[in-house]
């Protein structure tokens, strides 16, 4: 552990079952302000079991969720958000016939002041010009924020999903999978965007299976077997050999 | 007589196909319930040894054959026999009807009614299930529409369309002062090109109007398509191509139909050319409509229809319930009836007593 | 440390359509090149049968497209969640129906307050019949076509129970009321455009017009960002109803009653219209313009026809080449967007 004050999200001792299958076991996990913290593991490992939890798609059946040291419970994603929780999905998090700047803005947008703001009337250019600005700022240059999303390629699209999610990031951003389906340039390219993020002080958990990538961009590396933690550890203290080797439980790695 | 053996066997209830369509999928349950409760009346009445007559219509929730089954009704409680009333709520179709007049004939020997009287929703479809039940000894009775053979049929009461049809165009002519030499523009809204009602009603004006009234000049068709609000269109587009200003003012309607009735009414009233009780003469466009719906009876009262045709389902039901009877008594249809009963339509006017109005009127459920 | 990914798109991407010339632009917009052919086949009527062109005959038609547009304006927003409402067609004759008993009850009352009541009363079957419907969406867990299929059967039954087949009620005030007093426009057509056209504001610039698009484009992006997609599917089906039922009070004014099969079919015009003004059945993508211009189409298209003594088989058919049309100019569209 790197950080000496309280950390930004953690987890502790979370439970969670489906009927007699147990998903997770006792995991407690952290992330801090400006950490990157990769989140490996074997398919069925618990994953996005973990992932759902953290970002309030699913409760868990036993274990405490803290924000900055606070106790939540997160009945909905929408109040993982409004604390200051983004989730960037495996996919299909945008609506692929809304513009670039209407997803951004999507479920948060700006009315238009007086009477007409009353009645929902979106202030359009101004979340187009902001959309823009946000995407500018983490990075991603998107000068047509009228286009549709589903006109855009698919490493365009993820890098809107980025740029938004990292946009309304108040504490913690978590990328389930960012990079799947992008080729090595674009995918070169949502590190640099995770790094941005992290300069800005969020909290970064990255879930991915490129472990080039996990030990590239990450500070710190929480390894799932079988639902239980068995490693939490700096990245520095990994090797490629020594990460896919805790993964799949075929060689323990030295402390 | 060779044109209506050719075309009066298909169904002469047209009216609400398009209504009936619509609830077919939703009312397809309810249609097997009916039959359910057909058979266990049918069971009901054998015990009692009284004669049993099934009676299976296409669409019950119809105003014209709601009409018919007060009629028949009547007629049973006056004879004292027991009525089995059946028919799809509101379907039109064989069908639905060939489930139900199977019902009624494959019943056990003790609870087969004595006789069946059939308004076939199809001239072929139902022949079938005729020779069924000929041949299980129940006798078969036609109304309103007829199978295309009436071979194995026993007896058939039915409108006189064709005669509706000439009265109609006695109507229109005289609504509109029809004199000799003068030329009177009329136009014809139906339903669609090919219902049997239709035609045989068209025809039959046509035929009236040939003979009698060289003058009218139809202009134009058009088909509601069972809509009223269709039929509402077609008329408003005809007032306005031929308009009172044009070469060619429109002097007349024949709505051949209920819902054309409706439409048309309406489409004259917001026109500013209804006719009124006192008043129908230039300017003015003389309606003849079709069908004694109570709220075309009330608009015949006010002068906006020079006249109503109506078909008489109540007499219908009564004939048909004394024909089947009287053959179950004595073997042989009552005395001075033929085998086809043809029963004129009759002209409504806004001059005509409420008593009379009153029982043409169709019923309503 | 921009991210513009490759660079085949870069070009498109950094500069939108100002590479475009203004008339490819614009015959690439289908609400445009709907306008042309509507314009054309206007034209073609016209030429055919000079009163086409004349006033009465556009006073006819603002009559017949105001018995449609509505349930295409309610259809586009239930389309543009990726639902279909089948049911509208018999919520008007419905709600006609039932405006029409009550209405039949107040009758010694005012005109106004008759009519009030009227409106009211069918709005309200209208709302019941959308509140069902999502009723059957969301508890019954039916997929849309067969929750609205379920209410169309139901609701063109209870006509036919309601009124024994035949239509109720005479009202001649309420039929006078629909004759053109503006110009080409009577006052309920005046009311029905501009709900038409506030509809359109809400679709296109509301937040209320965005979550419905974010609901028929992708409904898991829209609940993990805070949407309540339930609601907006509900209100949808609601708007639907209540935009039915003030059809139905509209087509009972115009016959002066309420008749069992007064929308009859109705739906599926609705939805023809809506397809072939641009919407995607598959949710996501509408414009209310387009609805509005091809309502306009068949609505005139079903006036030439009469006026050209043509059987009503044949309004069928073209309609049904109207939408084939559309189909198909969209995904050609589509295909060479994606070439490109």
């Amino acid at each position: 552990m790197t950080s000496n004050s309280t950390p930004l999200y953690e987890v502790r001792s979370v439970s969670k079952n489906y009927g007699n299958v147990v998903a997770l076991r006792n995991v407690s996990m952290s992330v801090g302000a400006g950490e990157i913290v990769g989140l490996v593991g074997d398919n069925g490992a618990g994953k996005s079991t973990l992932v759902k939890i953290l970002s309030g798609v699913y409760s868990p059946d036993s274990g405490e969720l803290l924000v900055e040291g606070v106790p939540h419970v997160w009945k909905s994603p929408h109040e993982a958000m409004a604390a200051g929780v983004e989730t960037l999905y495996q996919d299909s998090g945008l609506a692929l016939d809304l513009t670039i700047g209407a997803n951004v803005f999507l479920g948060r947008e700006k009315v238009k002041k007086g009477f007409l703001g009353k009645l929902g009337f979106l202030d359009q250019k101004a979340m187009d010009q902001e959309a823009a600005d946000d995407l500018e700022r983490t990075g991603i240059a998107v000068h047509a924020s009228k286009r549709t999303v589903g006109q855009l390629s698919g490493g365009q699209r993820q890098a809107v999903a980025i740029g938004r999610a990292v946009a309304w990031a108040q504490k913690v951003i978590i990328l389930d999978e960012p990079t799947n389906h992008l080729g090595a340039r674009q995918a070169g390219e949502v590190l640099s965007v995770m790094k941005a993020a992290k300069a800005r002080g969020l909290g970064v958990i990255f879930i991915s299976h490129t472990l080039p990538h996990v030990l590239e961009v990450t500070d710190r590396i929480i390894v799932l077997r079988l639902g239980s933690v068995v490693r939490n550890a700096p990245t520095s203290e990994f090797t490629a050999e020594s990460l896919l080797g805790t993964i799949t439980g075929l060689h323990v790695g030295t402390e | 007589m060779n044109k209506e053996s050719l075309t009066s066997g298909a169904p002469t209830r047209t009216r609400w196909t398009g209504a009936k369509a619509v609830v077919a999928a939703s009312l397809a349950v309810s249609s097997i319930a009916l039959v359910g409760l057909g058979s266990a009346s049918v069971a009901g009445a054998s015990s009692s040894k009284k004669i049993t007559i099934a009676f299976v219509v296409g669409a019950e929730a119809d105003p014209f054959f709601i009409s018919m089954n007060a009629g028949a009704q009547a007629e049973a409680t006056k004879l004292h026999v027991d009525l089995i009333w059946q028919g799809n709520p509101s379907q039109y179709s064989p069908s639905t009807q060939i489930p139900v007049v199977q019902q009624v004939t494959t019943q056990l020997a003790s609870a087969k009614p004595s006789a069946l009287v059939l308004g076939p929703t199809d001239p072929k479809a139902l022949e079938p299930y005729v020779k069924v039940a000929v041949k299980k000894h129940i006798p078969v009775f036609n109304v309103d529409s007829q199978d295309a053979s009436l071979k194995n049929i026993t007896g058939f009461v039915t409108g006189n369309n064709a005669q509706g049809g000439q009265a109609a165009a006695d109507a229109l002519a005289g609504a509109m002062g029809y004199t000799a030499g003068k030329t009177y523009n009329v136009v014809v809204g139906m339903t669609s090109p090919t219902a049997t009602t239709n035609v045989l009603r068209y025809d039959g004006f046509k035929a009236e109007i040939a003979k009698k009234y060289p003058g009218i000049k139809i202009l134009a068709e058009a088909y509601s398509q069972s809509s009223p609000t269709t039929a509402n269109t077609n008329i408003q587009n005809w007032l306005t191509e031929y308009s009172q200003s044009s070469k060619t003012p429109l002097n007349g309607i024949f709505a051949i139909d209920g819902t054309n009735a409706e439409g048309a009414a309406s489409a004259l009233q917001a026109g500013g050319l209804a006719c009124s009780k006192t008043v129908c003469g230039s300017g003015h466009v003389a309606l003849v409509g079709y069908d004694a719906y109570s709220s075309n009876v009330s608009l015949l009262s006010s002068g906006v229809f020079a006249a109503l045709i109506a078909q008489d389902p109540y007499q219908e039901g009564i004939d048909s319930v004394f024909n089947a009877y009287t053959y179950l008594k004595t073997g042989k249809l009552p005395k001075g009836v033929s085998k086809t009963t043809t029963l004129p339509n009759v002209t409504l006017l806004p001059t005509s007593n409420s008593t009379f109005l009153a029982k043409y009127t169709y019923a309503t459920a | 440390m921009s991210i513009i990914v490759d660079p085949v798109q870069e070009s498109s991407f950094e500069k939108p359509d100002r590479s475009q010339l203004w008339y490819r632009r614009l015959l690439a917009n289908q609400q445009f090149l709907l306008l042309l052919v509507t314009i054309a086949i206007f034209v073609f009527f016209a030429f055919n049968r000079h009163v086409f062109a004349s006033a009465g005959e556009f006073g006819n038609n603002v009559t017949n497209f105001c018995t449609l547009v509505l349930l295409g304006v309610g259809e586009t927003y239930v389309i543009a969640t990726g639902g279909i409402d089948l049911s509208v067609g018999s919520t008007v004759s419905l709600s006609g129906v039932v405006g029409a008993i009550a209405m039949e009850h107040l009758a010694m009352h005012s005109e106004l307050l008759v009519l009030s009541v009227g409106t009211v009363v069918c709005i309200g079957i209208g709302i019941l019949v959308g509140v069902v419907n999502s009723a059957l969406i969301h508890y019954a867990r039916l997929v849309p076509f067969v929750a609205t299929l379920v209410t169309w059967g139901a609701g063109a039954g209870m006509c036919l129970v309601l009124t024994g087949g035949a239509p109720i009620g005479q009202n001649s005030g309420a039929i006078a009321l629909t004759v053109p007093k503006i110009w080409i426009f009577s006052y309920p057509a005046l009311i029905i455009i501009a709900i038409t056209f506030v509809a359109g504001l809400f679709l296109h610039l509301s937040r209320f017009g965005r979550f419905t698009f974010a609901v028929g484009s992708n409904a898991f992006a829209a609940r993990a960002v805070g949407i309540n997609v339930k609601r907006q599917v509900t209100s949808v089906y609601v708007l639907s109803g209540a935009l039915a039922g003030i059809t139905g009070m509209f087509v009972y004014m115009r016959l002066g009653s309420g008749a069992p099969t007064a929308g009859t079919g109705q739906e599926l015009i609705a939805i023809a219209a809506v397809v072939i003004g641009g919407a995607r059945l598959t949710g996501g993508s509408a414009r209310l313009s387009g609805t509005v211009i091809a309502a306009w189409m068949i609505t005139i298209v079903s006036s030439g026809l009469i006026f050209m003594n043509v059987s009503p088989n044949y309004n069928q058919v073209a309609v049904a080449l109207l939408i084939a049309t559309a189909a198909t100019a969209q995904a050609l569209r589509k295909s060479a967007r994606q070439s490109s």
